[in-house]
């Protein structure tokens, strides 16, 4: 084994006890590493107590003069332990760092922040340090962990500024309405708040989720609890797993001060294509103010019948977009001393996207303190104050607006020089027009406090207690100038109607608490015992106050007195939730670990009867490489298991009825049934999971392999289901059935490459999820149960269901009729091996609207990531790949495209052609047909013609395959030589990089981003549904990193 | 110093544990058993307002439904749905239905307990009123298993038949209750939507609603005219008795129709087989209501859209007439009707057609005039109209085909119009099948809507196809 010649030097140096005279003497050596005896430089050498400090130089030299006696060195630098010297006699005091071997003594941001050693952990955890979590610069921390942790998939519902993102760990296995799927999130052992709220009728404005507060730059490690005995210990909020954030802290030594800015511009990365080579009309007639935008005559036709038509139609999807620019700037101040530190940060990110007026502003300050206030007490506090918000475009009827527009005039020119629109017609109005007039800003004020004390009375038993406070208030306005009134003017109608002014004010608070005792002793060496319980509440209360005046008197005056009518609505939320925790863990001889966990929570949302219950979790680790001796290119290996069960309660007020007032008509105010039906008797959900791992280190960590899998088994999912409207009820909450999950993921971590100047390293990420729905509620009888639906022409309408032996998120909808001939029909299969039924006009057929066939599943087969790193001296090359497979979406922009003849396909509207297919007798279709609308060249009239008749009622069409492999990020940076930086005198270091995001896209997809999706980022049909999204972006970024 | 920190940080510790202590309140979880955004007491006048509204709102979304049936109006969009006898979704309109039965029932029980008789009354005649649309448009329907208050989530169908009995039967229990002496409770003016508080009204809109029942058996053995003739007697005297609101939640419905076409929207288009059957094509003789109703075209003649057929224009070029936002129906402030006085008096047309042609004929005469009077036609041109030899035939001419074509004009946007239209086997002169349509023959019930499909399959009935005819259209 190598023995370090530093260390037989501390050894040798602590001998000497004796103090010497130090002040003044100049202390000098070298710096190298251990392992590789490669010199180091930039290694920060301090002399303890003071703010005294050397710079190791190019060759891992360095000099120091020493301003104190007894002066102990400290020798720091990231990625090696930190060592601390005594200085002896001699002048010359070289040292060899040990470099960090992260996996073998890696530890772990676990439950209650509590710091394990991941050896000790029988379930699975993955760690995201700052630098890996930054490589792409993202500005919403849901988005900056895509593609690097196994089991998670993360959708960001648009490249919007500020847009929300969705997070699921280990597939779907919660359906309630509330929670959604997401984990809970914990910064700094407070949970915050990662709701998306689409107040104000914001569904489609790409409202942020709320964790989007946190400044990325801020964070120094997140760790992800895929669930399980990982979050056994938090309860009830954590049955979807829990994404656990340490944020930065202040550092013992000298003040640091870090400054990083970014500013990049943003492009669109996907248009769908379309056709250009037909004009506005109808009926092959043109028409420039026909409502019908290219169903006229060919472009060459419309120029001669106007000689104002330009030569070429213009792209809707060209002149829509334009590009986005975003900048983050952050300055980081910190530093203390052994009893205190402290760190400051202050951030400014801004926004402006590739939709006109869309933008997002964020203010972001924090505090971060801790304290050692005598040997036993130690206490910390951290304050975050965001505000944030912007104005949110509604990129789903901007899309749907595009739609409409016809490509032979130009969208940019939206406004006359009076102020009104600009439109071709006054049934048509210009997309642009309609944002620039029709604004919606939210503005958020968050405050996130928290506070920690630690009492550790003796060596084996310490007390903490923590408590925050996660407040916001979110004001959001919105508004639309009424018609002006002048001569000619085609006022927007459809949006901004007679002008309106609508505020919406939500308020809320989540506190947090938890208080813990820890004893923890280790007997004779071998045996270790370490005992937790505790107690930990989380109290919510949200009010709402909406105050919408409409029909304004003065058309652009936003006063609520200006409005002729005002109404308002209010709104009461609160939640409470409580548990008592015991978490035993057993290890012996640090190799083998039993972890017990129990956890008995008490919620509000159920009645008394059910609101109380217990559930436990067992793990075992198991370092099987410490026991037995292995072959030396095998360095580690652990095996786990665990099994858990894990409780959650229902959304608030599940259990209620009553009746609620409605809007007042004239002065009455209305009084209904409350359309949902609550139900006393709901009995808490339950999810079991069982995982099965292991962890493997070859060639002294240069590959390592982690790999689980798992079976998650949720029953009495608590749904509200949609029932018959006859009960006199929309909804009914019920326990509605089970669902199951299993899957596998994989870590893969090599190192092929390590020299002096150049390495290569890389991580492979790959998770599959087979979900499956076991049954529903029999009681009730439920068959199936509709969780969303998406609108589609002529009955098209795609819903996403859950039916037992399907797995959850089933696209279903209407389909072509096939050729049964002496087949039975089950009237829910697409039989796409039988042939199309073809009608006597030679057209296919819809199917009755009535039934629904299966059209294919929203969930991947498999997701996979892989980070690639290359250093080379001072530059480093990061390049971030993720593939998504196997999942299918409904393409309602696709829909929509057909049924107004702008899609490609659509282009071949001047053919004729005979369906392939059987007419109802079973005899082959021969009929040659006309594609377009009216007399086709064989006389007959067409109508509307195929595409509007036929094409755009069939689901089948329009759900497709939304897979993909991405270039996700591609990052190059380069760390700037000391030696250039030293003249500065300032500049301690100095990191500059550039990269590029969402570079490459390949699917097979039509329209947007496939990723992208209408539905806000907290809807669980975000996954199924694309709409009219807010097109996904491809960035372009510069960033600097300074340190003084 | 030392213990002065402990102290402290003692105190601070033991602060903190009593945030904790809240958990220890009594009471602290009990925060969601009740629901702070509901009521449990609601207030009878309230459910009166709700229901008394949603009931109008239902037959004008009905007769949304129905207009397209019985041409009067049309899609400006070629192939509707609507238009061409698809099987379109009727959720909305299914739902809105039963709600407003819940919310009734609610009603009833509350005014059972409070002893609130006139409530208990109105009641009764709404739910009568609300599943009598409920049976004509979508036939066999849940009812005796259905508004079960959570027992039943799946309720199973009842005959149609047996929900027309139960509608009589609740408006003979309506007109009883509201005869009851001494209410507790009484019907609040301003909460009461349709008839301002006024009981009488009430109990004559009872009877309405029951000729109108009656005279729906018009094609069974059992039809019984006398009875229908009896209920008129104690229904409505004039036009003041009209069941309608007047006061929305902001614009009246069919106001808005027009409102949105006019900006773009297109929507509340006229049929062409309407117009033509008023500007003198049809018959001959040019209504003055149609004026009334909507607006010349740019060509300064009114003409409609051929149902399935859709615009000829651009849509926004004023080539074809549509809901005007200054007609009778459409403009700000319009009454929504629920039952009128000119339908009743063509029912006693019909009733006593073949006992008293003498009256039938007067009677006819009578609702024409009583419609003009509604929509405000100028006297003159009324006169012109009733007298004019097309109209006015005399008693020996008069025959059931006037009567159907002038109650055809006087039920606009009723849904009453397409009962009326089945029970005449839509014998309308010119009256033609859409363009397009899906069926071979007029059509004449519509499907069951995808909410009770999808969330209640067992007991939905089978549906042939949307020309099956239901139990009354024999």
């Amino acid at each position: 084994m190598k023995i370090s010649t530093g260390l037989v030097l501390i050894v040798l140096l602590a001998v000497c006890s004796t103090t010497f005279a130090q002040k003044g003497k100049t202390i000098s050596g070298k710096v190298v590493d251990a392992d590789t005896q490669q010199p180091l430089e930039r290694v920060v050498i301090v002399e303890k107590n003071s703010q005294n400090h050397a710079f190791a130089g190019e060759t891992g030299a360095y000099s120091i003069t020493l301003t104190g006696d007894s002066a102990t060195l400290v020798f720091s630098i990231l990625g090696y332990v930190t060592q601390q010297i005594r200085v002896g006699t001699g002048d010359v005091l070289d040292i060899a760092l040990k470099p960090v071997h992260r996996d073998l003594s890696e530890v772990v941001v676990t439950a209650f922040g509590v710091k394990k050693e991941k050896r000790a952990l029988g379930y699975t955890i993955q760690q995201v340090d700052n630098k890996d979590l930054n490589v792409n610069h993202q500005p919403n921390v849901v988005n900056a962990l895509q593609g690097k942790v196994a089991g998670v998939q993360i959708s960001s519902s648009g490249g919007g500024p500020g847009q929300g993102s969705r997070i699921i760990i280990r597939g779907i296995n919660s359906i309630s309405g509330d929670r959604n799927n997401q984990p809970l999130f914990i910064v700094d052992g407070v949970e915050i708040d990662n709701n998306t709220y689409t107040t104000g009728g914001a569904e489609t404005r790409g409202m942020s989720n709320r964790a989007a507060d946190i400044n990325p730059d801020d964070i120094e490690s997140v760790s992800v609890l895929r669930g399980g005995a990982a979050t056994a210990l938090y309860g009830i909020r954590a049955a979807n797993g829990a994404i656990v954030i340490t944020t930065k802290s202040g550092k013992a030594g000298k003040l640091q001060v870090t400054y990083s800015g970014m500013y990049g511009f943003d492009k669109v990365n996907k248009t769908p294509e379309v056709q250009s080579k037909y004009s506005q009309g109808y009926l092959g007639e043109y028409d420039p103010a026909s409502f019908w935008p290219t169903f006229g005559p060919t472009v060459e036709e419309a120029k001669k019948l106007d000689d104002t038509h330009p030569d070429q139609l213009y792209n809707n999807y060209k002149q829509a977009f334009k590009t986005g620019m975003q900048t983050r700037h952050t300055v980081n101040v910190s530093g203390g001393t052994e009893k205190a530190q402290l760190l400051g940060s202050m951030s400014y990110l801004d926004q402006d996207g590739v939709i006109p007026f869309s933008t997002f502003t964020s203010y972001n300050a924090r505090i971060n303190g801790q304290f050692e206030i005598s040997k036993k007490f130690s206490a910390g506090v951290s304050l975050n104050y965001i505000n944030s918000g912007g104005n949110r475009v509604n990129a789903d009827r901007y899309g749907e607006q595009i739609i409409y527009w016809s490509p032979r005039w130009d969208m940019k020119d939206y406004v006359k020089p009076d102020g009104t629109q600009q439109t071709y017609s006054s049934g048509t109005n210009n997309p642009i027009y309609t944002l620039s007039t029709n604004k919606f800003r939210d503005n958020v004020n968050r405050t996130i406090a928290s506070t920690f004390i630690t009492y550790k009375p003796t060596s084996w038993l310490n007390f903490s207690y923590r408590v925050g406070n996660d407040f916001y208030t979110d004001g959001r306005v919105h508004q639309a100038p009424g018609p002006l009134g002048l001569v000619g003017e085609a006022p927007n109608l459809d949006d901004n109607e007679y002008g309106f002014m609508y505020e919406y004010n939500l308020r809320s608070r989540t506190l947090t608490s938890t208080v813990m005792a820890n004893v923890s002793h280790t007997f004779k060496g071998k045996y270790s015992v370490d005992l937790k319980i505790g107690h930990d509440l989380r109290d919510q209360r949200v009010r709402r106050n909406s105050v919408m005046g409409d029909t304004l008197v003065v058309p652009d005056l936003f006063l609520l007195n200006n409005a002729k009518r005002v109404t308002a609505e209010s709104y009461i939320y609160d939640y409470r939730n409580y548990g008592y925790f015991a978490d035993l863990t057993l290890g012996l001889n640090n190799y083998l670990f039993l972890e017990l966990t129990g956890r008995n929570d008490l919620t509000s949302t159920l009645s008394v009867n059910n609101r109380s219950y217990f559930y436990p979790s067992v793990s075992l680790s198991y370092i099987f490489s410490d026991q037995f001796k292995l072959p030396n290119w095998w360095t580690y290996g652990k095996f786990k298991a665990s099994w858990a069960k894990i409780g959650k309660d229902g959304d608030a007020y599940s259990i209620t009825n009553g009746f609620k007032a409605g809007t007042t008509i004239g002065s009455s105010v209305p009084f209904y049934q409350n359309r949902t039906l609550g139900n006393p008797n709901l009995r808490p959900e339950f999810t079991q999971t069982t995982e099965l791992g292991t962890e493997l280190r070859f060639l002294d960590g240069r590959l390592g392999l982690e790999a689980v899998v798992y079976q998650q088994q949720s029953k009495d999912l608590l749904v509200p289901v949609d029932v018959s409207t006859t009960t006199g009820f929309d909804k009914a909450y019920v326990n509605a059935g089970e669902i199951s999950n299993k899957g596998l993921e994989v870590t893969l971590s090599v190192v092929p490459v390590r020299t002096k100047d150049f390495s290569w390293d890389f991580r492979v990420n790959f998770s599959t999820n087979s979900n499956k729905v076991k049954k529903l509620n029999e009681e009730l009888q439920l068959s199936e149960i509709v969780l969303s639906s998406q609108y589609g022409y002529l009955s098209s309408t795609v819903s996403t269901k859950l039916v037992p032996g399907q797995s959850y998120g089933a696209l279903y909808g209407r389909t072509y009729k096939r050729y049964y001939g002496n087949e039975v029909d089950d009237k829910k299969t697409l039989r796409t091996d039988l042939p199309l039924l073809i009608g006597a006009n030679g057209f296919p057929v819809l199917d009755d609207a009535s039934n629904q066939r299966y059209l294919g599943s929203t969930l991947p087969k498999w997701i996979g990531s892989t980070t690639q790193t290359f250093r080379y001296k001072q530059l480093s090359l990061s390049v971030l790949l993720d593939v998504r497979h196997g999942n299918y979406k409904y393409n309602q922009l696709s829909n929509f495209l057909s049924a107004f003849g702008e899609s490609k396909e659509t282009e071949n509207r001047d053919q004729t052609m005979v369906f392939n297919g059987v007419l109802a007798d079973g005899t082959a279709n021969t009929k040659p047909v006309y594609l377009g609308q009216a007399k086709g060249p064989d006389g007959v009239d067409y109508g509307a013609g195929f595409y509007r008749n036929y094409y755009r009622g069939a689901s089948e069409n329009f759900i497709e395959d939304a897979s993909w492999v991405r270039l996700r990020s591609l990052s190059l940076s380069y760390t700037l030589p000391v030696q250039w930086l030293t003249p500065t005198k300032t500049i301690s270091g100095a990191t500059v990089s550039f990269t590029g995001n969402n570079l490459w896209l390949h699917t097979k997809y039509s329209g947007f981003d496939p990723e992208t999706s209408s539905s806000p980022s907290g809807s669980n049909a975000s996954d199924s549904f694309s709409g009219f999204t807010y097109p996904a972006t491809r960035s372009f970024l510069f960033s600097l990193n300074l340190q003084f | 110093m030392k213990r002065t920190f402990l102290k402290i940080y003692t105190l601070a510790l033991a602060a903190g544990l009593f945030c904790a202590l809240p958990a220890c309140k009594k009471g602290y979880l009990d925060i969601n058993q009740t629901d702070p955004n509901l009521t449990q007491r609601p207030p009878i006048n309230g459910l009166l307002v709700a229901t008394t509204y949603q009931s109008a709102i239902n037959v004008y979304s009905t007769g949304y439904i129905t207009a397209y049936y019985v041409q009067q109006l049309a899609s400006p969009n070629t192939g509707s749905g609507s238009d061409i006898y698809d099987d379109v979704d009727r959720s909305s309109n299914w739902r809105a239905i039963y709600l407003n039965v819940t919310d009734i029932r609610q009603m009833k029980q509350l005014a059972v307990s409070q002893r609130a008789y006139e409530h208990l009354g109105v009641a009764d005649i709404l739910e009568a009123l609300n599943m009598s649309m409920v049976i004509d448009l979508y036939g066999d329907a849940p009812y005796k298993e259905a508004w079960s208050e959570g027992e039943d989530l799946r309720p199973a169908y009842d005959g149609a038949k047996a929900i027309y009995d139960s509608c009589l039967s609740l408006i003979d229990q309506g007109i009883a209750a509201l005869n009851l002496p001494d209410p507790l409770v009484a019907l609040d003016p301003v909460n009461d939507l349709v008839h301002g508080g006024n009981k009488s009204a009430w109990i004559k809109t009872a009877y309405a609603l029951k000729a109108r029942l009656l005279n729906r058996k018009s094609k069974l053995p059992e039809y019984d005219p006398a009875a229908v003739l009896a209920a008129l007697e104690l229904a409505y005297d004039s036009n003041a008795d009209d069941a309608q609101i007047t006061r929305f939640e902001s614009l009246s419905p069919w106001n808005s129709v027009a409102k949105n076409n006019a900006s773009g929207t297109l929507d509340g288009w006229l049929s062409a087989t309407f117009v033509n059957a008023l500007n003198g094509t049809t018959y001959g003789v040019a209504d003055p209501r149609l004026p009334l109703i909507t607006d010349l075209t740019r060509f300064g003649d009114y003409r409609g859209t051929v149902n399935g057929v859709g615009r000829t224009g651009s849509g926004t070029d004023n080539s074809q007439c549509a809901l005007s936002v200054n007609g009778f129906y459409s403009r700000g402030g319009a009454p929504l009707l629920m039952l009128t006085y000119a339908e009743m008096k063509f029912i006693e047309s019909e009733a006593s057609f073949v006992a008293n042609k003498a009256g039938s004929y007067q009677a006819y005469l009578d609702g024409i005039a009583a419609h003009m009077d509604k929509l405000g036609v100028a006297p003159a041109a009324k006169q012109a109209y009733v007298s004019n030899p097309v109209v006015a035939v005399g008693q020996a001419a008069f025959t059931k085909d006037l009567l159907f074509k002038e109650k055809y004009v006087a039920t606009f946007l009723q849904p009453e119009t397409w009962t009326d239209a089945r029970r005449y086997d839509y014998k309308y002169k010119n009256f033609q099948l859409p363009q397009g349509a899906l069926l071979n023959t007029f059509i004449r019930r519509v499907g069951y809507p995808t909410s009770e499909t999808s969330r209640n399959p067992e007991n939905v009935p089978p549906v042939g196809s949307l020309a099956d005819h239901l139990w009354w259209d024999k």
